[in-house]
Formats: C-alpha cells, sequence, structure tokens
C-alpha cells in the first residue's frame, strides 16, 4: 500500500513542480539525491551457484570489503535485495529457478553478471548439454565482469560502474525493466556458425595497417621477429617406486581366479597370473565378468578375508557404440588396493542387477548411470534420474547423443 | 512430477487433503490423518552451500526423511572433456572442488604420470606436498568460516577469510590464480616456485599456528558452539564405509582412512603426520577432525620447508600426451575426501572416457541417515560439517 503511494508522489510530483519558476531544478535536486541513495545501498541477493561465489565471499569478507561501497547487507530472499550478482555457471534445471528470482525481486532492480560462465557459458560453452550460454538470455544484465572467477577487484569496480549507471537515473533517463527469455536455448548452433564465419572473414581480410604500409602513404618498419628465450630442457626421471604395504596384483587375480575361473582381463590376449605379473605393478587390475556373476562377484570381492573390498569408489559405464560396459570400481580402505569389475551389456535394452543390496552408496553412483546413460538397473529402490529434468530428451554420455538445439559443437 | 507440491491439481484428494507423496520418498502415500508436511528447502537457501535442494518430510519441527535433489549445477563436465586432451583437461578439475584446485589438479596429472610413466624430480614432489596441504588449510579455514556464519556467528566468517587470504597471496604469486589454478602438469608443475615462496610459507606457517588456537577460544570452546553440534548428526562407521564416505567425514566416525597414508601418492610416506579421528561420528568430531587436520597439515609443510631441495622443477615435456590403450585411475585425498579419476584411453590425444569420483557426492549420499529424527534447525550444522561442495557432486 504505502509503496503505491510513493510510486505515485514520484510519478506526480514532477507535474505539479515543473511549471512552476524554478521547479525543474528542485526536482533535478531531489532525484539526484534519491539516486544517490539508491546507488549507494545496494542489498544483494546471496546467490553463487559456482567458483565464482567464492570471489564474491572474498569481497564480502575482511580483506575487500564492499560495506566500503555500501554493498553491505546481502539477503538470502530476493524480496528484499535490489541487485543480484550472477556468480557462477547457470544450468538449464536452475534457469527457471533464476528467472522466479528475478520476478520475485522488487524494482529497481540490477544484475550483474560476474565471470565468464554468466556471461557466455565460458569454459563450459562447448560440448555441454546443459549450460545455458549467459545470463544475459534469462535475465538482462547491466554490468558484465570478464574473468574466470574475476579477482575481488574486478567485482568492486564492477560494482563502482553499477552505481554510475545509476547515478544517471531519473525522469529522463527511467529504470526500466528488461527483457525476460524464458527460452534460453533459441539455437545457438546457428549462432556460433556466424561468429565462426565472421571470425575467419577477419582473419582471410587484410589488416588495414599492413595495406597503409604497402600502398607506401604510411612509413612503418616491419615488426621484428620476437626473441623467445631458450626452451628450457628438463631431465627425464624415473618413477618412484610404490610403497610395499599393498597387496600385489597377482596375488588378488590368483585369489579370484580360484573363485570365478571365467574371468577374463579386459584388453589382454591372455588371462593369466604371469600375464598379471607381466603388466607391471602400476596396472590397473581391470577385470571383465559375464553379465550373470557380476553381483556375486562384487559381493565375493566385499567378504573375501583375504581381498576385504569394503569400499565401493564408483559405478559408472563405458559406451562402445556396440556395447555398453558397466564399470564397478572397489577399493580396500584398510589395505589400498582398488580392482575395476567390468560386465558388457546389449546397447539395445541394456539392463543389470543393482549394487544397492550390497553398498547403500551404489543407489546415487547408479541412479547417475541410468540418468547419463540410459542402462537400467534391475530391483533399484529408486530408479530415477539424478542430474538432468525428467523430461531431458536423451542420454548424454552416450557417444551418439546428438541435440543440436543444447550442444554447440567444438569447431576445432 | 519435479518441484509439484502436495496439493496441485493431479493429485490424489482424500476429505480435501492431498495423498500424494513428492518423489523419492520411502512413503508410497500420504496418511491423511498425521501432521506430516513436507517441506523444500532450497536451490536458492543460504546454508545449503551452493544449489542444493533437500525435500524435507516433516513432523511439526523434526525431520523425517530427507531426499536431496541435485543437478542444479550440472555442467556435463565428463562430456566436455571426452573432447578435450588431457592437458586441456587438467583446467575442467578446477572447476570441480574449487576449494581444492590444486589437489585436483594432481589426481589428474597423477593418471596421466601413470600411464606414460612419467617420472616427478624431487623438487617437484615438495613442490606438491606443500602446495596441497596449503590448500587443505585454505579449504578449511573457509568451512570453519561458513560454519560459524550457518550456526549464526558472523565473526568466524571475518577470522577465517583474514588467514585464507595470506595462503591466497602465495599463490597468487606462484600461478597468477587465487582459486582456479591449473598449476600443476605431468611430470611438475607448469613454473617453478618465485624464492619469496619458503619465507611465505614459513611465515603463514607460525601465523596459523597461534591463528588456530585462537579459533579455538572463538568458536571451539564456545557454548553455543557444543549445544547444536554434540550429539547431532551421529554417522555410525558402518553407515559411512557403506555409502563410500571418505575424508573427514569418515574420520570423524571413527574410521582411519586416509589416501595419504593407505596408498601414499607423490612423497606423503616421508612425512610423519597424525590421522586424527573421532570417537561418536556426531557433528562436532567432524568439527575436531578437519581442526585438528589443519595442525597436521602445518606439521607436513614445517617439514617439508625444512628440507625443500633444489633441482629441476618438472621432468621432461612432451609434444602430445597420448596415453596408451588402457584404463587408468588414481586418487587422491582432497579437503573434502577421496577424489578418484578414473580415465579410459584409446590411444589417442584425447579421453575416451574421464570420470571423477567425487568425495560430496558419496558424503552428501548419507545425508538422510545423518539428518533424519532431529530438528529442522539443526539440518543446518549437519550440512554443514558435511562440508559439500555442489559442484564437487553434480560436475
Amino acid at each position: 500500500m504505502g509503496m503505491r503511494h510513493i510510486g505515485y508522489a514520484t510519478r506526480t510530483i514532477p507535474k505539479f513542480l515543473e511549471p512552476l519558476p524554478g521547479g525543474a531544478k528542485t526536482v533535478d535536486a531531489i532525484e539526484f539525491v534519491v539516486a544517490w541513495a539508491r546507488a549507494n545501498s545496494l542489498w544483494p541477493l546471496i546467490y553463487g551457484t559456482a567458483c565464482c561465489a567464492m570471489e564474491m565471499m572474498s569481497t564480502g569478507s575482511s580483506r575487500h570489503d564492499w560495506a566500503r561501497f555500501g554493498v553491505e547487507v546481502a539477503r538470502a530472499t530476493p524480496r528484499q535485495a535490489d541487485l543480484i550478482v550472477l556468480a557462477g555457471t547457470i544450468v538449464e534445471k536452475m534457469g527457471s529457478r533464476l528467472v522466479t528470482l528475478y520476478e520475485q525481486m522488487p524494482g529497481p532492480k540490477y544484475v550483474i553478471a560476474m565471470g565468464s560462465c554468466a556471461i557466455s557459458g565460458g569454459p563450459f560453452y562447448y560440448d555441454s548439454y546443459s549450460v545455458i550460454k549467459g545470463g544475459d538470455r534469462l535475465i538482462p544484465v547491466d554490468v558484465y565482469i570478464p574473468g574466470c572467477p574475476p579477482r575481488p577487484e574486478a567485482l568492486l569496480y564492477g560494482i563502482m560502474q553499477l552505481q554510475e549507471k545509476i547515478r544517471t537515473e531519473g525522469r529522463r533517463n527511467p529504470w526500466k525493466i528488461g527483457t525476460l527469455n524464458q527460452t534460453p536455448f533459441g539455437d545457438p548452433l546457428s549462432e556460433a556458425k556466424k561468429v565462426w564465419a565472421d571470425l575467419e572473414k577477419s582473419r582471410t581480410a587484410p589488416s588495414p595497417a599492413i595495406s597503409d604500409a604497402d600502398s607506401g602513404n604510411i612509413a612503418t618498419d616491419r615488426p621484428k621477429p620476437i626473441k623467445r628465450p631458450a626452451t628450457e630442457q628438463f631431465p627425464e626421471v624415473a618413477r618412484n617406486p610404490l610403497s610395499a604395504s599393498r597387496l600385489d596384483n597377482e596375488t588378488i587375480f590368483a585369489c579370484i581366479l580360484e573363485n570365478f575361473p571365467e574371468t577374463t582381463l579386459t584388453r589382454q590376449s591372455e588371462h593369466t597370473v604371469e600375464q598379471v605379473r607381466a603388466l607391471g605393478p602400476e596396472y590397473l587390475l581391470d577385470l571383465t565378468v559375464p553379465l550373470h556373476r557380476y553381483v556375486e562377484m562384487v559381493a565375493f570381492l566385499k567378504n573375501s578375508a583375504l581381498l576385504d573390498m569394503n569400499f565401493l569408489l564408483h559405478v559408472t559405464a563405458v559406451d562402445r557404440l556396440d556395447r555398453f560396459e558397466v564399470l564397478a570400481h572397489l577399493l580396500s580402505a584398510d589395505r589400498g588396493h582398488n580392482i575395476l569389475v567390468r560386465c558388457a551389456l546389449d546397447r539395445q535394452y541394456p539392463e543389470i542387477p543393482s549394487l544397492s543390496p550390497l553398498f547403500a552408496g551404489a543407489i546415487w553412483h547408479e541412479r547417475e548411470v541410468f540418468d547419463l546413460f540410459g542402462i537400467r538397473f534391475s530391483n533399484h529402490p529408486d530408479l530415477r534420474r539424478l542430474f538432468l529434468e525428467d523430461n531431458f530428451p536423451g542420454h548424454p554420455l552416450r557417444k551418439d547423443f546428438d541435440d543440436p538445439s543444447r550442444v554447440v559443437r567444438r569447431p576445432y | 512430477m519435479t518441484e509439484q507440491q502436495a496439493g496441485l491439481a493431479g493429485d490424489i484428494m482424500e476429505n480435501g487433503v492431498a495423498m500424494t507423496v513428492p518423489p523419492g520418498f520411502s512413503i508410497d502415500r500420504r496418511e491423511g490423518h498425521t501432521d506430516e508436511y513436507f517441506l523444500n528447502m532450497g536451490p536458492q537457501h543460504p546454508s545449503t552451500h551452493g544449489v542444493l535442494r533437500l525435500m524435507l518430510r516433516m513432523d511439526g519441527e523434526n525431520v523425517l526423511e530427507v531426499v536431496p535433489h541435485l543437478g542444479y549445477i550440472h555442467r556435463g563436465l565428463e562430456k566436455i572433456g571426452e573432447n578435450q586432451t588431457y592437458l586441456q583437461n587438467i583446467h575442467l578439475t578446477d572447476r570441480l572442488d574449487y576449494l581444492s584446485s590444486h589437489i585436483n589438479n594432481l589426481a589428474l596429472c597423477l593418471a596421466i604420470e601413470k600411464a606414460m610413466g612419467i617420472g616427478v624430480p624431487e623438487r617437484a614432489e615438495y613442490i606438491r606436498v606443500m602446495v596441497c596441504e596449503l590448500q587443505r588449510i585454505q579449504s578449511h579455514l573457509l568451512w570453519w568460516g561458513v560454519l560459524g556464519m550457518d550456526l549464526g556467528a558472523i565473526t568466524s566468517f571475518l577470522y577465517g577469510f583474514k588467514e585464507r587470504e595470506l595462503i591466497t597471496d602465495i599463490f597468487e604469486e606462484m600461478c597468477g590464480a587465487r582459486l582456479t589454478m591449473n598449476f600443476f602438469r605431468p611430470g611438475g608443475s607448469f613454473a617453478d616456485v618465485p624464492d619469496t615462496f619458503i619465507p611465505r610459507v614459513r611465515a603463514v606457517v607460525e601465523r596459523m599456528k597461534s591463528a588456530i588456537d585462537e579459533y579455538d577460544t572463538l568458536l571451539t570452546n564456545n557454548v553455543i558452539m557444543h549445544l547444536r553440534t554434540k550429539g547431532i548428526g551421529v554417522l555410525a562407521a558402518e553407515t559411512a564405509l557403506a555409502h563410500g564416505c571418505s575424508g573427514p567425514v569418515l574420520r570423524g566416525s571413527g574410521v582411519a582412512f586416509d589416501v595419504r597414508r593407505s596408498d601414499p601418492y607423490s612423497i606423503y610416506d616421508r612425512f610423519s603426520f597424525d590421522i586424527p579421528v573421532g570417537t561418536v561420528g556426531d557433528c562436532f568430531d567432524r568439527y575436531k577432525v578437519r581442526m585438528e587436520e589443519m595442525r597436521q597439515s602445518l606439521r607436513i609443510i614445517e617439514e617439508a620447508a625444512a628440507s625443500f631441495p633444489g633441482g629441476p622443477y618438472r621432468s621432461k615435456k612432451y609434444a602430445t600426451y597420448n596415453l596408451p590403450a588402457g584404463s587408468y585411475y588414481s586418487q587422491v585425498e582432497t579437503a573434502r575426501g577421496l577424489l578418484g579419476v578414473y580415465i579410459e584411453a584409446d590411444g589417442g590425444p584425447k579421453p575416451y572416457r574421464i570420470k571423477y569420483r567425487s568425495p560430496s557426492f558419496a558424503n552428501l549420499s548419507a545425508l538422510n541417515d545423518l539428518a533424519a529424527g532431529h530438528k529442522l534447525a539443526d539440518l543446518v550444522p549437519i550440512i554443514a560439517t558435511l562440508d559439500v561442495l555442489i559442484p564437487d557432486i553434480d560436475r
């Protein structure tokens, strides 16, 4: 109620004051004070998704102290904030939430895109299927701060630039709400092609400085080649020996062969203990088991008194184009050795028993594999997608995944 | 149904009460006559340390069940990594767990070294150990500051950052970056440390020794801190192992598992340090373990600085790093626990498949076991002492 009255007052009072003698100057003076106050009491929203948030925290803490510039009262709720610093990568799933946050902020409100991810997607621009290529595809941005991440000084400078902008606002240059773009993807592929075509054109076109020199108008010397320092020479160094306390690969493989004679070594022609010895102590024991003995094998590794592999590192998969391979990686927390158990799956209908009865931690790892590869796990208690939205088309870590509306392929 | 609250259109209604349950909970159907309700926390929340989203099943103020929802910062690092060379992948590991970026770099470099049989000179190994331990202290300092802020004490935030900036200065002088370092290379690092490195490290170690004692007076012995963390979020050792928890979370539960000791990489087997463990496995134990870890890291750094050798800072450079076809794995102990890098190589300059086994992922998966039965306000110290980092989980 009160806010509406203030808005009414700011609109109508200038109308009455301006025709009076000296009225315009009075309105100018009032506007100056309002803009000055607004610029020096920015209330940022505590919003940070990734690395840039750490530099934002540094900016707010002891050494850099953004309170010196009036940016002090960091708010956790958007309803009390008027500045949002886009600190970190914005992905598709977060995008709609970011728009909601922006809409919940009362105007006049400002946005700073901090770091290359918030500007353009940054290091994740190419090949990523989930990163939104710039915060300004979603919400209007006032100030861009380059860097990965920008230094705290850069953020302070960006804030000062924003304050400059706010100070110019008044009835001649009113604050307007920018356009919201709810469909962030558009067609990044054709955009990228255009950018690259322009870049190629600028590369092949003769640069103006050289053409002037060739025509004889300007007397310029050709730049002298830079003297590079002699490349440093580095010696070849032998590897440090491994610590002796580890159980060696031969003992582990002999123990497994005794119980599971059909086990083979991945990518090796022979499947004997001698072959394991020939591969050296640093070889990662990489075993292939048939599908029907997969769970049995992992259970054996877990319960065997000799091997004692009580720690599941991860469950993941590899797309081999003609088949999938599911990998369970186990570690012995006490003795330090680790084994990879690999199992080939039909690519058409990939399904494998879950390891969740053996390791509670497998539940999330298998959900991740289901999400990114589309491999089903039978008797899994909660088989849902882990990272992506339920309606995401396809499984992105498959080698044949292609979605031109999301992915910009790296052109080099 | 992704974020629908119970009670929206399409729910099964009984006497005007929605019976539908959001996905992931152990119950299928809400009982109409109970006071149970569902509460959404995050992804925009100041105490979830990033963009973590939790769905809570509540009874009054008691948390009955927690279902974490991930993917709000899932950037597809593993897919991007498949199209970049091994050296280009190093800078991507910075952005996994950006508070342990040196240690992440090291994990990938170790895998490449193992595959190509590259040795590391003595000086480079010392640089690695000292820098990684400085990074661990830096990460714990930030955790300590933010933990205090989560409990309502903003002072610790300012104190933690005060010392953290000093370590950041060392990194900045060394590699030009404050956060995303990209410093290590297979066989050493891309540059030598400056002459001022050892004096500055010595100065920081001296300062840190008294600073940690100061932190103890500020927060460790604070009665509010004890009331908020003792007996809260107890994690049994068996549960922690079953979930694959590692780092201070596992050690807080009394399991003395540390990759630096069980499978020593670099030259960690030459230094004497203790592995602090907790007894109960509650929030306070995890807190104490991290505080003690900072002291142990200082011990390692001091020992290394005393015998810092000269010589080359890296071994022979290769024009391309083409890993022979095969599977390679390396693991390191970051500030959060066991980080594993698994590479499936096909002989070319780019990995066929690269997988990061991140510590926070496994640590967070145990959250329901920790938080169930506690009050909603206790969830904040539980998440804070798990010290999860969401980009590390989502990758």
